[in-house]
C-alpha cells in the first residue's frame, strides 16, 4: 500500500517535472523562433526594399508621409521600363556575362591543370607553390588596381571589357586551383591507375577518368569563378569609363545617379534583377564554398 | 619482361621504363601543369605589385607614368596628412568594430540555425542572401535605406516613437556616417561568419558534447572549452577572411559615402582610390594602398601558422 503511495507520488512528482522541462523548452524554442525570425528580417529587408521601390510610382516612393512598407497608389512598371529603354541595361547584363564567361573558361584551363599537379603530381616544392598560389587570394584589389590600371593601359585594354577579362582570374584562379585540388584528391588512385594499366597515358587517364569524375566539382567551380567575377566593383570602376562596356553592377551604381540626382526605382529594379539570380546560385554551391575556405578541415 | 607485361596488359614502353626516369617525368609534368598558373599570377599579381612598389617611392602620375625616384617622400607626405591619419584610423576602428560584431552576431546566429526546426534550410538559404549579392548592389540598396530625406529608417522609427524626429542624418554626419558603414559590414559579412560557425559546429560530434553535458558543464563551459578548440583552426581562418576583406574594402565606403561628408569617412583604399585613380597621383596612391600591407603580411603568417599547426596535428 505504501509502495503504491509512494510510486503514484512520485509518478505526480516524474509528470510536473516533465511538464515544467517540457514548458522551458517550449519558451526557449520559441525565443530562438523570434530571434532567428529577427536575424532573417535584418538580412532579406534590403532586398524587400528592393523590390518596393522597383515597383512603386515617383510620387508614392518620393513622399514622407506615405507608409513606405507597401504601395499606397497602384504598382507601376515605369521604373523597370525606364531600366530596359533608357538605359544601357541590357548591354551591361550581356558584357556581364561575357566577361564572366571568359573568365571561367580561362579559370578552368589554369586551375585543372594546376590543381590536379598539385593533388596528384609529386614534384619540388608543389606544396610550398600550392599555398603560394592560395595566398594571392588574400592579395585585394585595393592594393593592386593603381599599378593594374597602368598595366592595362599598357596592354591597351582600357575602357573595355577585356580588361576584367584578363584581369580578374587574378582572384578566381587561387580559390579554384586550391578547390580543384580538394576534388582530385578525393578521386580514388585505383581507377586512375587502372586506367593506366589498360593503355592510357597520364594525360588520357586525366581526360577520360579524373575528369568526368570530378564533374561536380568542376561545376561549382565554374559557378563559383562566374559569381565571383559578379562581384567586383574595384577594378570595373578603375577600368571603365564608357557605358556601353561596363558590367552590370558598376552599370546599375554609376550610370542611374546624374550628380546628385539618384534615379532610385530604377536602380532598385537594376538591383533586384542583379541580386536574385545571384543569391540563388551561391544557395547551390554554397557547401562547396565552406569545404574550400577552411581547407577540408570539416568533413 | 615483355611477355609478362603483355599479361599484365602494362604498354610495353612502361613497364621497361626504370622507377626513377618514370619519377622523374611526374616532375616534369607537374611543373609543366602549374606554369600557365605560375605565369598568370607572376604577370598579374607579382608583376603589379612590384610596379607598385616602385610607384610608392616616386611621384608617377598618370600623365609621367615612368616618373622619378624620390625615396620615401610620399610615405612620408602622408604619415604628415591628417587627411591619412583619419583614413588610417578609420579603417582600423571599422574593421575592428565590424569583426567584434559579426563574430558575436555571427556566432549567435550559428548557434540559432545549429537547432533542429522547420524551416532551418530555408532560413539559412535567406541568411546567406546579403552575402550573396554582389556587394556594390548590396550598398546602394543600404545607400536608399539611409537616404537623408526618405530614409525607411528614419520613418520607421519616428512613426514607432525610437527616434526624434526626423532621426540621424545618417551618411550626413561623420559619426553616424561610420555607423552606416558598419551596420552594411556587418549586414555582409554576418552571413559568412555564421555559416563558417555552423559548419564548424556541425563537425563536432555530438558525443563529445553530451559527454561534456553528462558532467554537468553548463553552456558557457561547453562553449568555451569543448566547441571553440575544436573549432578553432576553422574559426582563425574564417577571421582571417573576414578581416582582410573588411580591411581592404572601398566598395561600402565609395557607394555609401564617398569618403564624406568633407573626408571624414575616408578609409585607406577609397583614399588610395581618390588619390592614385581620380587626382590621377600614381605615386601617392600606391604608396596609401600599400599601408594596407603589413596587415595582410600579418594575415598570411597566421594563415600559414594555422595550417602548419593542423598539419603537425595540434
Amino acid at each position: 500500500m505504501s509502495a503504491a503511495v509512494y510510486s503514484l507520488e512520485n509518478q505526480q512528482l516524474a509528470r510536473s517535472t516533465r511538464r515544467r522541462i517540457h514548458r522551458r523548452r517550449l519558451v526557449g524554442s520559441s525565443l530562438a523562433y523570434v530571434a532567428t525570425g529577427l536575424f532573417v528580417l535584418f538580412a532579406i529587408f534590403p532586398v524587400y526594399w528592393m523590390f518596393i521601390a522597383t515597383f512603386k510610382q515617383n510620387s508614392d516612393l518620393y513622399s514622407i508621409t506615405n507608409n513606405p512598407f507597401w504601395f499606397n497608389i497602384p504598382a507601376t512598371w515605369e521604373n523597370v521600363s525606364y531600366l530596359f529603354e533608357k538605359t544601357q541595361f541590357v548591354r551591361w547584363c550581356i558584357n556581364t556575362l561575357e566577361i564572366a564567361l571568359l573568365v571561367v573558361a580561362i579559370t578552368l584551363l589554369v586551375s585543372i591543370p594546376a590543381g590536379y599537379a598539385f593533388a596528384r603530381l609529386r614534384f619540388r616544392g608543389s606544396s610550398t607553390l600550392s599555398i603560394a598560389i592560395f595566398l594571392t587570394y588574400l592579395v585585394p584589389p585595393t592594393l593592386l588596381f593603381i599599378p593594374l590600371s597602368r598595366v592595362v593601359s599598357q596592354l591597351h585594354l582600357q575602357d573595355t571589357i577585356w580588361s576584367l577579362v584578363v584581369v580578374y582570374p587574378t582572384f578566381t584562379i587561387p580559390f579554384c586551383t586550391w578547390l580543384l585540388m580538394g576534388f582530385f584528391k578525393n578521386v580514388p588512385k585505383e581507377i586512375e591507375e587502372s586506367a593506366r594499366v589498360d593503355g592510357c597515358s597520364r594525360l588520357g587517364a586525366i581526360s577520360r577518368v579524373v575528369l568526368p569524375v570530378s564533374l561536380p566539382g568542376i561545376f561549382s567551380v565554374v559557378i563559383f569563378a562566374f559569381t565571383l567575377a559578379m562581384q567586383d566593383f574595384v577594378y570595373a570602376l578603375t577600368f571603365i569609363s564608357p557605358s556601353d562596356q561596363k558590367p552590370v553592377t558598376l552599370g546599375v551604381v554609376s550610370d542611374l545617379v546624374r550628380g546628385d540626382l539618384y534615379f532610385w526605382g530604377s536602380l532598385m529594379a537594376g538591383a533586384l534583377i542583379v541580386a536574385i539570380p545571384v543569391s540563388i546560385a551561391y544557395n547551390f554551391f554554397l557547401d562547396h564554398f565552406v569545404q574550400g575556405i577552411t581547407g577540408g578541415a570539416i568533413k | 619482361m615483355a611477355e609478362l607485361a603483355q599479361e599484365l596488359r602494362i604498354p610495353v614502353a612502361q613497364a621497361r621504363r626504370p622507377f626513377r626516369r618514370h619519377f622523374e617525368r611526374e616532375g616534369v609534368l607537374g611543373y609543366l601543369l602549374i606554369t600557365p598558373a605560375v605565369l598568370y599570377i607572376l604577370a598579374l599579381v607579382a608583376y603589379p605589385f612590384l610596379l607598385a612598389l616602385w610607384f610608392s617611392v616616386s611621384d608617377a602620375t598618370v600623365g609621367k607614368p615612368r616618373g622619378d625616384f624620390i625615396g620615401l617622400g610620399n610615405f612620408q607626405w602622408a604619415i604628415q596628412t591628417d587627411l591619412f591619419k583619419e583614413a588610417l584610423r578609420n579603417t582600423f576602428l571599422l574593421t575592428i568594430l565590424g569583426e567584434l560584431l559579426k563574430a558575436l552576431l555571427g556566432t549567435i546566429l550559428a548557434l540559432l540555425l545549429a537547432r533542429e526546426f522547420r524551416g532551418r534550410r530555408f532560413a539559412r538559404a535567406l541568411i546567406i542572401i546579403p552575402w550573396s549579392i554582389p556587394i556594390a548592389i548590396g550598398s546602394i540598396a543600404w545607400k536608399w535605406m539611409f537616404d537623408s530625406t526618405y530614409s525607411v529608417v528614419n520613418w520607421a522609427g519616428v512613426h514607432w516613437h525610437l527616434m526624434a524626429d526626423p532621426g540621424p542624418n545618417w551618411l550626413g554626419e561623420v559619426n553616424w556616417a561610420l555607423a552606416s558603414i558598419t551596420i552594411v559590414n556587418v549586414w555582409r559579412g554576418m552571413p559568412f561568419t555564421a555559416i563558417i560557425v555552423l559548419a564548424g559546429l556541425t563537425s563536432i560530434p555530438q558525443e563529445i558534447i553530451d559527454a561534456a553535458k553528462v558532467d554537468g558543464a553548463n553552456f558557457w563551459r561547453r562553449w568555451n572549452d569543448v566547441m571553440v578548440p575544436i573549432m578553432a583552426p576553422v574559426l582563425f581562418i574564417a577571421m582571417l577572411f573576414s578581416v582582410v576583406f573588411t580591411f581592404t574594402d572601398m566598395t561600402v565606403v565609395w557607394l555609401l559615402t564617398r569618403g564624406g561628408p568633407g573626408n571624414h569617412t575616408q578609409v585607406l583604399a577609397s583614399l588610395a582610390f581618390q588619390l592614385g585613380i581620380i587626382s590621377t597621383a600614381l605615386g601617392r596612391g600606391a604608396a596609401i594602398s600599400l599601408f594596407l600591407f603589413p596587415v595582410l603580411l600579418a594575415a598570411a603568417l597566421w594563415f600559414l601558422n594555422v595550417l602548419k599547426k593542423r598539419e603537425l596535428g595540434i
